[in-house]
This record gives structure tokens, sequence and C-alpha cells, in this order.
């Protein structure tokens, strides 16, 4: 009787142990599967984020696609900034489209990683032109200043630039930034098929227009009148003659930054 | 469950304790529901990107008997989720605050309001929404590990121990009584407390303001730029004037202020405020991975006490802000 009850609880011992056994692999199978999606989810989220600012890929996310490209669009007082390659067309031809790229990918980085490091959102890669925004998508009452810290960081970021270019007998890159603020709208625009984020309107028009000044006065930051009322005095500027550019009936005054008091050599 | 993260704000008293006294479910809610409150709190934590208050708040769920499909299907397809229309409202509004800040207040406001929500009902929500932003924050930025809670619930003994971990949960929840105000307050934010008169709520927000303005960690004077620093990035005028002119009291005149909030620095400025002014506005609208890294860069310019105090006040200032643009008819 008594080998008969053993007997029982061995076997009911066996099949929990076994139930538990099974239970434990099935864990495992799932914790898998899920570090899995967790992995894909990642690579996707890295993958939204090199198309779009972070914060306009959450919004998508939270507010699935439909929602999100319905809502977006606001007008905003913002900062655009305009960054160029000087003489990129001459560089173009002389080197081997791989070297090329390679520097072209150099520079993109650096500069973008200089304009987040500001809070800037980088809009759009325009050729050799890149395009950021400040205070668009989210309000940011000190985007003037971040605006001009970002162009200083990208005349920094690109001398840096320049010593790892001088050593590998490749030519130097120069830039021209234009800086201004104004009225414009902010949201996702595009195709059905395909969005981006972006600030429309006069303020980065004249941006771009402000950018190319860079060239006739032989400076590499350039930012308007608007926009140097607003900034912090620590900021040295110069100011430049004023200039007629295309789109504008008024003459442009600009003024040439050359550093902050805290960088004055001297 | 705001518990496991005491122990990491220790050396700051004043903010541990506020970690427990202003964790809604523990007596400062009169009208709102629990369960809504969790909800809420879950969605404001996506949102605000916190994995720590994300972990906590799914664990809480769980252990109370939600099954794991339904938290999913509240996380990924909130449109589609059968919710209450009011549970669903307060969660627009959360999403918007946390989103757009004090500016959205008055738009946010309107949901609640299309939905039914009482004016108390509506100041509780926008307590929860501004509480959640606060802790989302002070366990954002330091980087408080949230693995442990992220794993309970796949492990074994913790599925033993579900039903338990429900009881204590409740047992341990428990709705406010009124309660009235006990002296006129000079504090900062003292509207926005008086705004919750007679609610359990002006009282622990009173006490978390009067333990850190008696806190010698910080000087009252730094602390005071940082919230008006919060105040100014996110719009929020009400507060804002009333920080403006405590700053003023503590002996920096209007210039000077005026410098700081344009520009962030000021020569009138020491040291320690310099770095604290700029660091609060990272915190108003943050990548959790940006936020982080500049926070670790300050561990050389402040004491650990300093540092955790000023996760604090940031963290705090970002949630009252929040709160104020909802109950302070202003925006």
């Amino acid at each position: 009787m008594s080998a008969a009850v053993v007997g029982a609880a061995l076997v009911l011992t066996m099949i929990l142990a076994g139930a538990c056994y099974r239970q434990w692999r099935r864990n495992q199978a799932l914790q898998a599967q899920l570090q899995a999606a967790a992995a894909d989810l990642e690579h996707l989220q890295l993958a939204c984020s090199r198309l779009a600012p972070g914060g306009v890929v959450q919004q998508l996310v939270a507010d699935g696609t439909r929602d999100a490209m319905v809502a977006a669009a606001e007008h905003k007082i913002a900062t655009a900034l305009f960054v160029d390659l000087v003489g990129f067309t001459e560089l173009s031809e002389r080197l081997e489209p791989a070297v090329l790229v390679r520097i072209l990918n150099g520079y993109y980085q650096r500069m973008s990683d200089a304009i987040d490091e500001h809070r800037g959102q980088v809009g759009s890669y325009i050729g050799d032109g890149i395009v950021a925004y400040f205070g668009a998508l989210q309000p940011n009452p000190w985007q003037c200043d971040d605006a001009v810290r970002a162009a200083l960081a990208t005349r920094e970021a690109i001398h840096v630039y320049n010593v790892e270019l001088d050593r590998e007998g490749l030519p130097h890159l120069s830039i021209g930034v234009g800086i201004h603020r104004g009225l414009g709208l902010a949201g996702l625009v595009g195709s059905r098929e395909r969005k981006e984020f972006s600030f429309l309107g006069s303020p980065v028009n004249l941006a771009a227009r402000v950018q190319a000044l860079t060239r006739l006065h032989q400076v590499d930051i350039l930012v308007t009148e608007a926009l140097r009322a607003e900034l912090d005095k620590t900021i040295l500027l110069t100011p430049m003659p004023a200039e007629h550019v295309k789109g504008f009936a008024e003459p442009v005054v600009t003024y040439a930054v050359k550093g902050t008091i805290e960088s004055r050599p001297g | 469950m705001p518990f496991p993260t005491v122990r990491y704000f220790i050396p700051v008293p004043w903010l541990a304790r506020a970690i427990v006294d202003l964790h809604p479910e523990f007596g400062l809610l009169m009208h709102l529901d629990h369960h809504q409150m969790d909800i809420l709190a879950l969605v404001v934590s996506q949102e605000n990107s916190c994995r720590f208050c994300y972990a906590a708040i799914r664990m809480l769920l769980w252990a109370q008997g939600m099954s794991e499909a339904r938290i999913q299907q509240i996380e990924q397809k909130l449109s589609q989720t059968n919710l209450a229309p009011k549970t669903t409202a307060a969660i627009a509004f959360g999403l918007r605050q946390s989103r757009v800040g004090p500016q959205g207040a008055r738009e946010a406001r309107q949901i609640l309001r299309d939905a039914g929500f009482s004016d108390e009902e509506m100041k509780e929500v926008a307590f929860v929404v501004g509480i959640t932003d606060f802790l989302n924050r002070l366990n954002t930025i330091p980087a408080i590990p949230a693995h442990a809670l992220e794993r309970m619930p796949e492990q074994f003994h913790m599925r033993l121990l579900r039903p338990l971990i429900k009881r204590i949960v409740e047992k341990h929840r428990f709705r406010g009584r009124a309660a009235p105000l006990e002296r006129p307050l000079t504090l900062p934010y003292a509207a926005l407390i008086k705004a919750y008169a007679g609610s359990p709520i002006a009282l622990a927000l009173g006490r978390t303001i009067e333990e850190m303005w008696e806190s010698a960690i910080l000087t009252r004077r730094c602390k005071l730029l940082m919230l008006a620093v919060i105040a100014r990035g996110l719009g929020c005028q009400a507060c804002a004037t009333e920080i403006e002119e405590a700053v003023q009291r503590e002996g920096l005149g209007e210039p000077a202020l005026g410098q700081v909030l344009t520009h962030l620095d000021a020569p009138e400025l020491d040291d320690t405020e310099r770095v604290l002014v700029r660091f609060a506005r990272e915190t108003i609208w943050y990548e959790p991975a940006a936020l982080q890294r500049r926070t670790r860069a300050l561990r050389d310019r402040l004491s650990e006490p300093q540092l955790i105090e000023s996760i604090g006040v940031a963290s705090l200032a970002n949630g009252l802000c929040r709160m104020g643009a909802t109950v302070m008819d202003h925006s």
C-alpha cells in the first residue's frame, strides 16, 4: 500500500517537474522572442531617428501616423540656421566619388552633432547644405542664443575636421552659416507617401540668402538684425553693409559673429 | 509604487519624503478613481520616456490583475481600447500637458470639461499628470535602473505572490479626506497651493515646498532661479510672476534677473547658479540620453547632495508648472 502511495507520489512529482520544466522552457522561449522584438524596435527607432528629429518620431509613434499627419502644423516663431559648404562644386569635380562621399558624411555628422548639442533640429540636407531649426519643435525662449552658439560650434567642428583632413592629405572645407528668426509654419509636410518635419516661410528663405552673403562679406557666420536684437551681449558681432537679396524688397542688414566674450582671444 | 527609488534620494531628505508624500495613491485623491490614475500615469510615463516609472506602473497594473495583453492594448492602440470616455479624456489631457505644457492648457482643460469632469476632478487629473511629470524626471535624469522592475512579472515567485501584492496594494491605497489649509502661505507656488485649498493635495504640496525651501544644500536664490527658468521655458506666466518676485526678495535685482531669464547667464550669478540655471532648462523638453549625459557632466562640479537636490528642484518645478497651468486661470 505504502509502496503504491510512494509510487503515485513519485509519478505525480515527475509530472509536476515535467510541467514546470515545460513552463520554464516556454518562458525562456518567450523571453528570447521578447528580446528579439525589443532589438527590432530599437533598430526601427534608430532608423526613424535618421529620417526625422527625435521629437517628431516620438510624436508619430505616440499618435499613430494618421493623427499626427493631420494635426501637426502650426505657426511659430522659430530660428532657422542654414549651413553650406563653400566651394563644394569645385571640390566635387576634383575628388573621387568615394572620397567625396566620405568627406561629406564626416561634414554632415559634425554639423549635425553641433546643432543637436545646442538644441536645434536638423530639418533636411539640401545638396551640401543643411537647414536646422531652433524652437520649431518645442517652445524655446533661448532659441537665438542657441542658434548662434550652434553656429560657433560648427565653426569649431569644421576647424577640428580640417586638421583630420589635413593629416590625410585631403582638401580643407570651409562653411558659410546664415541665421534668421521669424514667424513660419512648423509641422509635417509632404506627399501622402513621404512627409518630413519642416519649418516653412520667410525666415528659412532669408537665412539661406544671408548664408549666401557670407561669400560677399568674406566671413563665415552672419545673423540678421532681427536675431541680433535678441542675442546675449556676450556674443561679439561686427556690422556688415546692408545688401539687397533676392526675394526681399528691403536691403538686409547683417552682422558677422566673431565669437563670445569667453572665447575671445587675448 | 514609489518606494524602490527612495534610497537614491536619501541625501536630500525633503526629496525622499516628497516621493512618498506626493504619491497620489496615498490619501491625496478625493474624487478620481485609482485605476484611472494608474492608466493616466502609465501613458504619461510612456510619453515622457521614463523607463523606471513605466515599468513600475506596468508592474502595478499587472499585480492588480490586468492581463499583459490588456496593458499592451492600452500602450499601443489607445484609440481602439475600450476605456471609459472619462479615462480616455484624462489620457488625452495628460498627453497634451506633457507634450505642449502650459501653452496648451486651455485646450487640454476643454478636453476634460467636454468629458464631464467637475472642477475638483479636473484639479486631481492635473495633479496626477503633474506629479507623474515630476516622478518621470526624477527617475529618468539620474537613470535609476528599471531592469528589476521590468522583469518582475516574468518571475515565477512574483507570479505566485501576485494575489498577495494585489492585496497589499489595495490595502495601502486610500482615498483622501477634505483638509483645510492651516495657514496662509508665502512660499513660491502659494497660488497653486491655494487653488487646491480644501484638498489633502494642498497640504502635501505645501509641506514639500516648505521643506525644499528650508533645505540648505542649495541656496534659496539658486533654487528660485531654477524655478524661474523652468517657468519661463514652459511659458507659465502665473508661476513665473510669483517666482520672479521671490527671486528679487532674495537679493537679485530686476535687470540681473531679466538677463538670466533671457540669456541663462548674468555676471551676478555664482558658479553653482550659473551651472544649474543651464541645467534647469535642459529638463523642460528632454531626450533621456542627452539629458543623462549632461547630468553626468555635472558630477565634477557639484557635491552629491547638490546634484540630487538640483534634480529634485528641476523635476518638481516641471511638474508644478504643468499642474499650475490647469488649475490657475491664466493661460
